[in-house]
């Protein structure tokens, strides 16, 4: 296996994971007349969270019910994502872009409001006090933001994994990174750079052993969570690990359209058992029924199934459609699995656990500032990569707010920074070096590994002991990160993911083990500290390498009006 | 497994390779080939790019029979 060329490209801005976030971002900072380069691990047509499709968008839409205003929205934020969520920062990148963000959406090509009717069609579940869902069919949502981005002039790089940021003088330089069908290497210099590569996946078992058979997009690895975190860059909200609800043998998402249009949740006596771990029952938070789904099978009244027999004709219809809009496939699945929509309860279970935000309303990953900026000049965060995104409303929103603000930033900077030669051409050896090599291990062996410790020691039950009993393990693979080998450059790709997924691990566990609480259970569950302790851990636990490669963590309050 | 092609439909145009998220899909000379089944998402991505309907989605027996 022969390496490519080696390609020097100089930009403004820098857009790192072109999914939902990173391509509102490219659009804000292109028409802002800048350079704009994105890079994606696969095509930006089709890549990240939502590249097979969505079907639901939250907003307030200031119609004159009392839950509908900017002030009832944010409270509810407040309220489901105490602790994890800064409404300071969600006001600038959400509520101050939410208008412009419907308008753009629906400009690009993808109608948020019923096609005939006009009319948005709304549901509610996850804590809301009325309904936020906007019911939309996004299925082309991707492709179209990607026209757009290209439509702008911006410049793509498809398949292209970003390995290594660098700083000089402590301010962004730039980056490295590995086209996965060609070989080829990139050394990237940007005046800023906005990271929106998502959050980790396949950290944990998966249901059926498949580490691809998710819930999220497997592609996304904590790339970016690693190499920030190499640089210097604080991360937020890593100690939580996110689950949902899926079907039997299909990690699919589906819970918003289920419990929009009315599902129950239901044990294998046919009780509906939400109403005992939640005064709101189906319409309960998210951790609340992965909860509460873990205590009935775990006690024994499992399976769980989601019944959907009471619906109406009507409603059963706009479901299944619905359902197919978020996850292509999962209409064949559930027809295939022999479940009809007149009368069968769909057998449902507790997802794989993943690298995430615990609530809706915040992210997990690079900490930023009203701005969307991180602690390191040049560097901003957007999407489910920030530690306040998450969900395709605050990643359309707050992408596009990110956008602003590394184009304001960008101007402002006159020259690019130097980056050493030297240290990108050692980069470029050690990214190559599994290739080709005749022994070695394989990195879905290493992977797996990752996984069972994971698993094992905090997915998602957790203690000190067992913090740091994962932590000692994740430590003492290091040593067999030089036996990984890659036959060709798509497991190369491969390679890299999975010692960025053990790195990831560390962090995460890194950052549970400063929380001594329970918070969003079962995100953050501490055995040894079941209560939450607002007193003491409302905020975020921030995690940080200094330059001597020393961890440490430090606690941030967040406060919210009574 | 996951995506299968009906090869007198595939035209080898290569969308479908462009567009999977997973890299699953290589189209070489023309010819389609799934060569990492096994890291499907299960997105639909290429059965719904795919321009000549040559994409069909056959789930595992381990996702229908557990």
């Amino acid at each position: 296996m022969r390496n490519g060329e080696v390609y020097q490209i100089d930009t403004d801005v820098a857009i790192i994971g072109g999914g939902t976030a990173g391509l509102n971002s490219a659009m804000a900072a292109a028409e802002r007349g800048l350079k704009v380069l994105v890079v994606d691990k696969a095509n930006i047509a089709r890549s990240g969270a939502i590249a097979g499709g969505i079907d639901h968008f939250v907003a307030y839409l200031e119609t004159g019910e009392p839950w509908d205003t900017r002030e009832a929205y944010l409270k509810y934020v407040g309220r489901v994502a105490r602790g994890a969520a800064d409404l300071k920062i969600h006001e600038a990148v959400y509520c101050e872009e939410l208008e412009a963000t419907i308008e753009r959406v629906e400009r690009i090509g993808i109608p948020l409001r019923n096609p005939t009717t006009g009319e948005f069609y709304r549901t509610q579940a996850m804590g809301q006090p009325g309904p936020y869902f906007i019911n939309f069919n996004g299925k082309r949502l991707k492709p179209k933001m990607a026209e757009e981005v290209q439509r702008l002039g911006c410049q793509v790089l498809n398949r292209v994994q970003v390995t290594k940021l660098f700083l000089h003088d402590g301010e962004l330089g730039g980056f490295t990174g590995f086209d996965m069908r060609t070989g080829d290497f990139y050394r990237v210099r940007a005046k800023a750079i906005i990271i929106s590569t998502g959050n980790t996946s396949r950290m944990f078992k998966a249901q059926t052993g498949n580490p691809f058979n998710l819930w999220y997009c497997p592609a996304c690895t904590g790339d970016l969570h690693r190499a920030s975190f190499d640089a210097g860059v604080e991360l937020a909200n890593m100690e939580y690990v996110r689950m949902t609800i899926v079907p039997k043998g299909f990690s699919a998402p589906g819970f918003n359209a289920f419990f929009g249009m009315g599902s129950h949740l239901v044990n294998s006596l046919e009780e509906r058992f939400m109403e005992r771990y939640h005064q709101m029952g189906d319409l309960a938070p998210r951790n609340y029924m992965v909860w509460g789904a873990l205590q009935e099978i775990r006690e024994g009244r499992g399976p769980i199934y989601m019944d959907c027999r009471h619906l109406s004709e009507k409603d059963r219809e706009h479901l299944f459609t619905t359902l197919g809009y978020d996850k292509d496939t999962l209409p064949d699945f559930l027809i295939k699995k022999g479940y009809n929509l007149e009368g069968t309860m769909i057998e449902m279970t507790v997802s794989e656990p993943m690298q995430a935000r615990p609530s809706e309303q915040c992210g997990s990953g690079i900490k930023i500032d009203e701005n969307c900026a991180s602690n390191v000049p040049g560097i901003f965060a957007a999407g489910d990569s920030s530690d306040q995104m998450g969900c395709l409303h605050m990643c359309t929103a707050g992408g596009y707010a990110a956008g602003k603000h590394a184009a304001d930033y960008a101007k402002k900077v006159k020259h690019l920074r130097q980056v050493d030669s030297k240290e990108m051409a050692d980069e470029r050896e050690r990214v190559f070096r599994p290739l080709g090599k005749k022994r070695g291990m394989p990195y879905w062996e290493f992977e797996d590994i990752v996984r069972i410790i994971t698993t094992d020691h905090f997915g998602p039950v957790k203690t000190e002991n067992s913090l740091e009993t994962a932590i000692n393990k994740l430590d003492w693979l290091d040593a067999a990160r030089t036996d990984l080998k890659a036959d060709n450059l798509h497991e190369l790709m491969r390679v890299h993911e999975a010692m960025n997924i053990q790195q990831v691990a560390k962090i995460t566990a890194t950052a549970a083990l400063a929380r001594k609480e329970t918070r969003f259970p079962p995100y953050h569950y501490r055995a040894d500290f079941t209560e939450t302790d607002d007193e003491h851990y409302c905020g975020l636990i921030v995690v940080k390498k200094d330059q001597d490669g020393k961890v440490t963590t430090r606690f941030e309050p967040l406060s919210y009006e009574a | 497994m996951p995506p299968v092609i009906d090869r007198d439909k595939c035209n080898g145009c290569g969308i479908c390779d462009q567009h999977c998220p997973l890299d699953v899909l290589y189209v070489e000379n023309d010819v389609l080939e799934v060569r990492y089944p096994d890291e499907c998402w299960h997105c639909g991505v290429c059965r719904q790019d795919c321009p000549t309907g040559a994409v069909t989605i056959e789930f595992p027996l381990i996702m229908l029979a557990v």
